[in-house]
């Protein structure tokens, strides 16, 4: 059932995978030995980093801008939904989707977010100065991606163009500014690192103290 | 610095175009597998980095927004190492490294930037921007694109061994009549800076503004460490604890001027290295350096602030804080603390040397930077901008009400002399060595 579109969608996906790790690979280049005397915790860092770092109190793009970081936390909330009703799709396509309401409210919240952030691009002259076309690209991927997920939960869309768009937004995952999917946490990782080295981090003071 | 290095950091200064492109391609591929490679990468563009960022908050126009100076470096990594760069530029905004980009780089990743990386601290998804743009100067660097006046005191780094280009007979001068002043002011004969004197447990380097122009700090901190018994000393040749190769972004300059203070300690047969209050002389040494080298130091290495805080808690010296009884608030020089890991000993000396000392807000690894950083002081051209970006860390200092500013770096002591000037804040700059001497019992 639903072979050939199964088969794209995971085709699409093994294509991520594989590249978005041959990109990190690059990026480590084998790694870099640190030949300076370490003075803190690099785990303890990293962990900071990965969680209280991320809260309002110790970000100030979170803390300045608490609508946009709502909005922000809203699509990625889509997104996480819209891929795992494509995983089981993809692995069940004869099953119901998942959670339908839930699933279905949630991934319509997120296509809220996703035109709203894409037409703040268009319309702020600071934000369109930094933009190139991929930015508005990923947004309608991922926007259109969390609106199959939506009406797929709904029951609307049946289970074959729903994995069209799974296949193309895995595609593209990849090639332009969606990888940040994997180097978001990465980056977050190698600047943890480096100041948990030195003993800069973790810190238990926010930007307020 | 060996003939290889010579070559190695000034050969990017050539005319062909053909080669200062290859050049520049064979910077950022190294950037594109060092630091700053896995942040190419994170930035979504989302620009809500603005506010965490004192250039931008004082002149909030498009280019000086963090994401955009970032995405300026990035364009370049995505034309050469990504696939849709090579097939299509335009869709993901890549740009080859044309002699006009990096002209345009030049005013992104030197004048609009001091790489202090506040707003990487700060960014929605953790995006280095300071690393991003330091690989951008790493870029400009072996392009031979560096600022003139900040070419130039590298140059005289790697010429003369100091950035000022204090010839040995003027240190040695300078120490003299420093010697004397001390020797009436302690009421000890035996008070002095001591210089090229082998076989001493500590080498100290300091910022050549200290010999020059600001001679009380160094003072200061032979007279605290006379009174902590120390043995120590000065080399008259390589003493200086700066290192602009950071700021220009020529590693192969920034690893000669580190190899050749390092040499001249193991040469005195020091135990130790002290590094004085210099940020980013610290984070060169302390950090980038043996990375710079590609090797350990055989000599360890701290700051004077970590030694000062061993003294006042081992009893080495006594101090009354009742001398320092006016208001005092504590600057965070970037490279010192959000990069060098040197948080709490600056605070716990002042709360023992000073009675009244209050924090700036925000503080510590949120610091606001003073705008002098990242070589700024060097270059005239935007002396304006740094100035102007400088109100940021005004306002912090005027919201304390302090009357002293303990500043432990030279280097943003000098732009906050500036800043007192122009905001008027009717304050006093000081090294926290001062502070120290200031307090000492006899
Ligand atoms: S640096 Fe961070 S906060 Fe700034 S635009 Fe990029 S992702 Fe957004
Ligand atoms: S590194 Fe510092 S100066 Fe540069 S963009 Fe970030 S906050 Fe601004």
């Amino acid at each position: 059932m639903l072979v050939i579109e199964r088969i794209v969608a995971a085709a699409s996906l093994a294509w991520a995978a594989a590249l978005l790790l041959a990109q990190l690979l690059t990026a480590w280049g084998g790694g870099r030995k640190d030949y300076s005397v370490r003075a803190g915790s690099p785990g303890r860092a990293v962990l900071f980093n990965l969680t209280a770092a991320m809260a309002p109190a110790h970000k100030e793009a979170a803390r300045l801008h608490p609508g946009k970081f709502a909005v922000g936390v809203a699509l990625h909330v889509g997104v996480a939904v819209a891929v795992v009703e494509a995983l089981v799709a993809m692995v069940k396509p004869e099953a119901a989707p998942l959670w339908p309401a839930a699933a279905g409210t949630l991934a319509a919240l997120s296509v809220a977010a996703g035109l709203y952030l894409l037409v703040r691009r268009a319309v702020s002259r600071t934000l369109r100065a930094m933009s190139c076309p991929d930015d508005y690209v990923a947004a309608a991927v991922t926007s259109g991606f969390i609106l199959a997920a939506a009406l797929y939960g709904f029951g609307v869309l049946a289970t074959s163009p729903f994995l069209i768009f799974t296949a193309v937004t895995f595609f593209y995952l990849p090639l332009g500014k969606l990888r940040h999917a994997l180097f978001c946490p990465v980056s977050r990782v190698d600047l943890g690192r480096r100041l948990g080295y030195r003993g800069t981090y973790p810190t238990l003071r926010g930007t307020k103290s | 610095m060996s003939e290889k290095e010579q070559d190695e950091s000034t050969a990017a200064r050539v005319s062909d175009p053909a080669e200062v492109a290859r050049m520049a391609r064979e910077a950022l591929r190294s950037a594109a597998r060092g630091l700053a490679a896995y942040h190419f990468d994170a930035c979504v563009r989302c620009g809500l980095c603005g506010e965490s960022c004192h250039i931008y908050k004082t002149d909030p126009v498009p280019e000086n927004l963090p994401g955009a100076k970032a995405a300026k470096v990035a364009s370049f990594f995505r034309r050469y190492h990504t696939a849709l760069g090579r097939i299509a530029p335009f869709l993901v905004g890549a740009r080859a490294l044309t002699p006009a980009a990096l002209d345009e780089l030049v005013e992104a990743a030197y004048g609009r930037c001091t790489a202090c990386g506040r707003c990487g601290l700060n960014c929605s998804v953790g995006t280095d921007v300071g690393a991003i743009m330091r690989a951008g100067r790493n870029v400009l660097a072996a392009a031979g694109k560096v600022p003139p006046n900040l070419q130039a005191v590298v140059d005289n780094q790697l010429e003369t061994g100091n950035q000022m280009a204090i010839p040995p007979e003027e240190l040695r001068d300078t120490a003299a009549w420093i010697s004397d002043d001390l020797r009436l002011e302690m009421g000890d004969d035996d008070a002095k800076v001591h210089v090229d004197e082998p076989g001493k447990r500590v080498v100290y380097l300091v910022n050549p503004r200290e010999v020059k122009f600001f001679p009380l700090s160094l003072m200061a901190a032979a007279g605290v460490f006379h009174a902590a018994g120390e043995r120590w000393t000065m080399s008259s040749r390589f003493y200086d604890v700066t290192n602009y190769g950071l700021y220009s972004g020529d590693d192969p300059a920034a690893a000669a001027i580190t190899k050749q203070a390092v040499e001249e300690a193991e040469r005195l047969g020091a135990d130790e290295i002290v590094l004085s209050e210099c940020g980013h002389g610290f984070r060169s040494f302390r950090w980038e350096g043996p990375n710079w080298l590609g090797e350990k130091y055989a000599v360890p290495m701290r700051s004077v602030l970590e030694l000062l805080l061993e003294y006042v808690r081992e009893g080495r010296i006594r101090v009354d804080p009742a001398k320092n009884p006016a208001r005092v608030t504590l600057h965070d020089p970037c490279n010192l603390v959000r990069w060098g890991g040197i948080v709490e000993p600056q605070r716990e000396i002042l709360r023992r040397v000073t009675s009244d000392f209050v924090e700036m807000v925000p503080n510590r690894e949120q610091n606001f930077c003073c705008g002098g950083g990242g070589g700024m002081l060097s270059m005239s051209e935007y002396g304006d901008r740094r100035v102007a970006s400088g109100e940021v860390k005004a306002e912090q200092i005027r919201a304390t009400g302090a009357k002293i500013v303990a500043a432990p770096c030279h280097n943003c002591a000098d732009q906050l002399l500036d800043l007192n000037k122009k905001y008027r804040l009717g304050v006093e700059i000081k090294a926290v060595v001062e502070l120290v001497y200031e307090a000492l019992v006899l």
